[in-house]
């Protein structure tokens, strides 16, 4: 009929927020007759405005791809086998909620262990709250402790605001190029164009073109190290070492802000040498006051009539002090800038020119990404990182990246918005929390440590786990020492893996459940001054959003008897925790009304601005006045910057302020000020001599983590991973442009292809990560052709506060290979089966 | 004087991320698996660690005297009169690909399945309609912009203007390339990765 025709032709135009990373750039997404047809950058995003990556942009071949788990499948064959039968989501839902609630019966509900993953989470607390509720405190996470957790600690404890990572859609003064009045940029350890190309990249790109000068440290070549005023190739696992020597250099040459530092941080505060505690008086703080050579308690926020000290050893009731800032100059004093160039492999003149910019052309900001997370000192180099900023003051300045904008109120935490439900998990579960005595620092995510996780399955101790869901992609493509994993699965009972498509973890799994794509998935989306909504365009299968899911599995769980998923269903008893929702209008509702609309008309309405620019950019937030009229400060215990960090002593011994409940101490206390420790496997080790080069790892812009493998559109750009190895390493090690080679570390090998450059700092080579979805059902399921996760550690020794394992910054050695992995493609019409499904046959 | 709609490009913005100038324009314009209308070219110079390196996106480069139409046998390959863009016939054209071999820049692409040829035309269909080319409105960077080079008021000319010394072309061998490439912070490379 000609109606129906006209129907047919007509585009939709639905405005939603991209989830192939975590940046959730603004989309608009075309849609014909029930089918996405297009995607395009929707210039309303603030952060994105109108551009989109390749990533992004291939969500259709996402989308409509044929590996899509479509409907919750049970294994019938043995495992690794394939063989899959159809279930409903109703007989998936009772034979996961009984085996659940067996198990926990028999051996108790820590042994039911949960994992997610960033490679297109919609959703990270889901599974935190799902396992408060069921009463586990075992879920883990291969990124946290690995991926952004050691900054977020750092910066929540020392400042109290959002951290400096673009790559977590922080540092949003970045984004304003046509005021912002800052001068210096540092990239420590992070490639925007890499991670985010449409958002943080392009933020990047407009900063350069109006003359922000940048500092690039990064052992690559990256496109942001090539076009940086300075760029420090730096020996990865060293960052601290380079940390410490601006802090020296900042500090001797008097570039700190001096002001600031006297007024807004603890480090004029007498510190016991012995306790290492500092001193109180009440409720204040002890300065050593240089008018009267004498100790006095400095009232918060400021006495006009002291003059404390910056430096000096005091000596009190014949006890010893030393000021905070004396105990840091200790900490950074032997590492001058020789030292640094010697310990990091850098050139001093180019270390001293980045620290002169970064100190002198202000104001400056120092963003600090995932790398220094991916080695037994992430939190050391976070905490150095903060220190670098709070010495020049640049906290809370225009033009500083440290900010306090203000927020929409409608959600918490943007854009994570399920209440974790912590009140729920019994106090003596949440101390068996695995790994969760050692690595305090964990609970500020609610998380165990997988490394212990992992030995826990290996040898029975302290508990057996048994059961493990699993939702997000490929947990063999991304936890260090993928290997010892497969071992560990074949202790394990049951099996639940929950994603978009079948990945190597698939093949071990008992059910598979099918998730959601983000173009089938809602969210609320808060990007600068501009609330988002991301929203399901189209439903394909029988997808579901994880959102949901975890919903359902308490409904059964209580179904079967659970008490606490039976009060997880309780508004009054869940209060601001909520209770578990039926649908996601439900669950939207409560957060949009906020705003006084429904999810339905939030939906309509969005994007929209909550505030207008000016108001949202707040700056000085710690001048503003608190109910007593006084400065209301940072978001510390002290309401100063707490460059030494004291509370880190409290957490070792009791967990807080991160724990509900007292926790036993570990093993040994946490350092309140930052320290370097020497990669263990080291260039300048016994090791070496067989391992002779340093591995690092990182993005390249096409793949968010293990994502994006099976995409036609990008696995034809990158369809093999690359092993980067500088010209004269390749000509020792016998190895050409385009070679086949082996990468090998003391754990096991793997393959790549050779890409030989003149950018990456000699004696380091890079890989990335990956996998092959077309082996998938071959022996090596698709994780052990080209996975340099073979090669890292998932052995101790682990960073102190968090856990952190060895991802990068390790030896390895480079050989050339006799070809390719056997049954892997590399032809582009080879990803041809893999093209979108026709609309028949989605439907 | 006649227009001629060409690509500028501000190879200081661009990140070589391939977003734009290659997954949307391939998504805008169903090329094949392998194929596509623009190549990417990585270009590094210097040793370690006196390094330079930018990226050039290389698509029709709209020539005023383009080989590819002077030479099509059957009058396919065109140059619009209306906007100067070189544009295909596909009802004309037999595929013989002699515009292919003409093309000093390797810009020319076969569409194996549809047995056509197949180039940038700074998206015709999306121009029409008002709409940004694919790649001008999705690039990372905002590196690619597109207009009339011949109207002194476009903001593709204001932006050599503006860059006065630092605006290249590709090798001119007679062909007239119209796009511009704008470059300041590295050394413009003469090499011409497309012939190897």
């Amino acid at each position: 009929m000609p109606s129906n025709q006209t129907s047919k032709k007509e585009t939709r135009y639905v405005k939603t927020a991209c989830r192939a990373c975590i940046a959730n750039c603004g989309v608009i997404a075309h849609v014909r007759d029930g089918r996405v047809v297009k995607l395009e950058g929707n210039p309303e995003d603030p952060m994105s405005k109108g551009r989109l990556c390749a990533k992004g942009l291939a969500g259709i071949q996402a989308l409509y791809n044929p590996n899509r788990i479509k409907y919750p499948m049970k294994r019938i064959g043995p495992r690794g086998s394939g063989q899959w039968e159809r279930i409903s989501w109703d007989e998936a839902l009772d034979i996961i909620a009984r085996k659940l609630m067996e198990t926990r019966e028999k051996y108790g509900a820590e042994t039911v262990f949960c994992s997610t993953g960033g490679g297109g989470n919609p959703e990270i607390w889901s599974i935190a709250r799902f396992c408060n509720i069921f009463g586990t405190p075992n879920w883990f996470e291969p990124g946290c402790a690995q991926c952004y957790l050691p900054r977020v600690l750092a910066y929540t404890m020392m400042y109290g605001g959002t951290d400096p990572s673009i790559a977590d859609s922080n540092a949003l003064e970045l984004y304003f190029p046509e005021d912002t009045p800052i001068k210096t940029l540092v990239l420590w350890g992070t490639a925007p164009s890499y991670s985010c190309p449409s958002s943080g990249g392009g933020a990047v790109v407009d900063l350069r073109a109006k003359g922000v000068k940048t500092v690039v440290v990064d052992p690559r070549f990256t496109p942001d190290a090539a076009k940086a005023t300075v760029w420090l190739p730096i020996r990865p696992g060293t960052d601290v070492a380079l940390m410490l020597a601006w802090i020296r250099y900042i500090i001797e040459n008097k570039l700190y802000d001096r002001e600031f530092v006297l007024k807004w941080t603890n480090l004029p505060f007498l510190v016991d040498t012995e306790t290492k505690m500092l001193l109180r008086d009440g409720e204040d703080f002890v300065v050593w006051d240089t008018n009267s050579n004498f100790p006095r308690t400095m009232p918060y926020p400021w006495d006009e009539n002291l003059a404390p000290a910056m430096f000096g050893t005091f000596t009190i009731d014949g006890r010893e002090y030393k000021t905070g800032f004396q105990l840091l100059w200790e900490r950074a004093e032997p590492f001058t800038l020789q030292k640094a160039a010697e310990t990091c492999w850098l050139d001093a003149e180019k270390i001293e020119k980045a620290i002169r910019l970064f100190a002198e052309n202000t104001p400056s900001g120092l963003a600090i990404g995932v790398a220094t997370d991916q080695t037994a000192n992430s939190v050391q180099a976070a905490m150095a990182a903060a220190t670098l900023d709070i010495l020049l003051g640049n906290v809370e300045r225009p033009g500083s990246l440290l900010q306090r904008f203000r927020t929409s109120g409608v959600l918490k935490v943007p854009n994570y918005p399920v209440p974790v439900a912590e009140k729920m998990l019994p106090p003596e579960q949440l101390k068996k929390r695995l790994g969760g005595i050692e690595h305090k620092g964990l609970h500020i995510w609610y998380a165990g440590h997988p490394p212990s996780i992992l030995d826990a399955i290996l040898t029975g101790k302290p508990c057996q786990p048994r059961v493990w869901i699993d939702r997000s992609g490929n947990k063999l493509g991304v936890v260090a020492e993928s290997q010892k994993w497969a071992k560990a699965i074949e202790k394990l009972d049951f099996i639940v893996h929950m994603h978009v498509c079948q990945t190597s973890f698939s093949a071990y799994a008992d059910i598979l459940l099918p998730a959601a794509e983000w173009l089938e998935t809602d969210m609320i989306v808060e990007t600068c001054n501009t609330l988002v909504a991301r929203q399901a365009v189209v439903h394909l299968w029988e997808t579901m959003d994880e959102t949901l899911f975890w919903s359902k599995l308490a409904k059964r769980c209580a179904e079967l008897g659970h008490e606490g998923c039976r009060k997880s269903f309780d508004p009054e008893f869940m209060g601001e925790d909520l209770a578990y929702w039926d649908s996601m209008d439900e669950f939207f509702n409560h957060f949009t009304k906020e705003v006084g609309l429904t999810w339905e008309e939030f939906k309509a309405k969005a994007p929209f601005e909550y505030l207008p620019k000016e108001e949202w950019r707040s700056y000085y937030v710690y001048l503003e006045p608190d109910e007593n009229g006084r400065p209301k400060g940072f978001n510390t215990p002290s309401k100063k910057l707490e460059v030494y960090l004291e509370s880190m002593i409290t957490l070792s011994r009791t967990g807080k302020p991160f724990s509900l409940i007292e926790l036993p101490p570990a093993s040994k206390d946490y350092e309140p000020l930052p320290y370097f420790i020497e990669p263990f496997e080291s260039p300048n080790s016994e090791l070496a001599k067989e391992y002779p080069l340093v591995y690092t790892g990182g993005r390249v812009p096409f793949y968010h983590h293990s994502t994006g493998r099976n995409i036609p559109a990008l696995r034809e750009i990158y369809p093999v991973p690359e092993l980067t190895i500088h010209t004269e390493d390749a000509q020792k090690y016998g190895v050409s442009n385009g070679d086949w080679v082996w990468i090998e570390s003391p754990r096991g090998k793997t393959r790549a292809k050779a890409r030989v450059t003149e950018g990456i700092l000699p004696g380091v080579v890079h890989m990335e990560r990956f996998w092959t979805p077309e082996t998938l059902n071959k022996d090596t399921h698709g994780w052990k052709e080209m996975n340099v996760n073979i090669l890292t550690s998932a052995s101790a020794p682990y960073n102190d506060v968090v856990g952190t394992y060895t991802l990068r910054g390790f030896q390895v050695k480079v050989y050339k290979a006799e070809g390719p992995p056997e049954g892997i493609w590399q032809k582009p019409e080879e990803f041809k089966s893999w093209l979108p499904l026709s609309e028949k046959e989605v439907r | 004087m006649s227009k001629q709609y060409t690509l500028v490009i501000d190879l200081d913005r661009c990140i070589g991320c391939l977003g734009g100038c290659r997954v949307a324009c391939k998504l805008e314009h169903g090329t094949a698996l392998g194929d596509s209308r623009s190549k990417m070219y990585t270009m590094e110079s210097g040793r370690y660690p006196e390094l330079e390196m930018y990226f050039l996106p290389v698509m029709c480069q709209q020539c005023e005297n383009p080989p590819c139409v002077n030479l099509c046998p059957t009058g396919a390959c065109h140059k619009d009169t209306e906007d100067g863009v070189i544009k295909i016939n596909t009802d004309r054209c037999v595929g013989c690909g002699t515009c292919k071999q003409s093309c000093p820049y390797g810009a020319m692409n076969f569409n194996k399945e549809m047995h056509v040829m197949d180039k940038c035309d700074i998206c015709s269909e999306l121009r029409s309609k008002g709409e940004k080319p694919a790649c001008v409105k999705n690039c990372a960077g905002s590196a690619i912009y597109y207009g009339d080079i011949n109207d002194p008021e476009s903001e593709v000319s204001k932006l050599i203007r503006e860059a006065g010394e630092n605006v290249y072309s590709l090798p001119d061998e007679g062909n007239k390339p119209s796009g511009r490439f704008i470059l300041r912070g590295a050394k413009w490379k003469e090499e011409e990765p497309w012939k190897k």
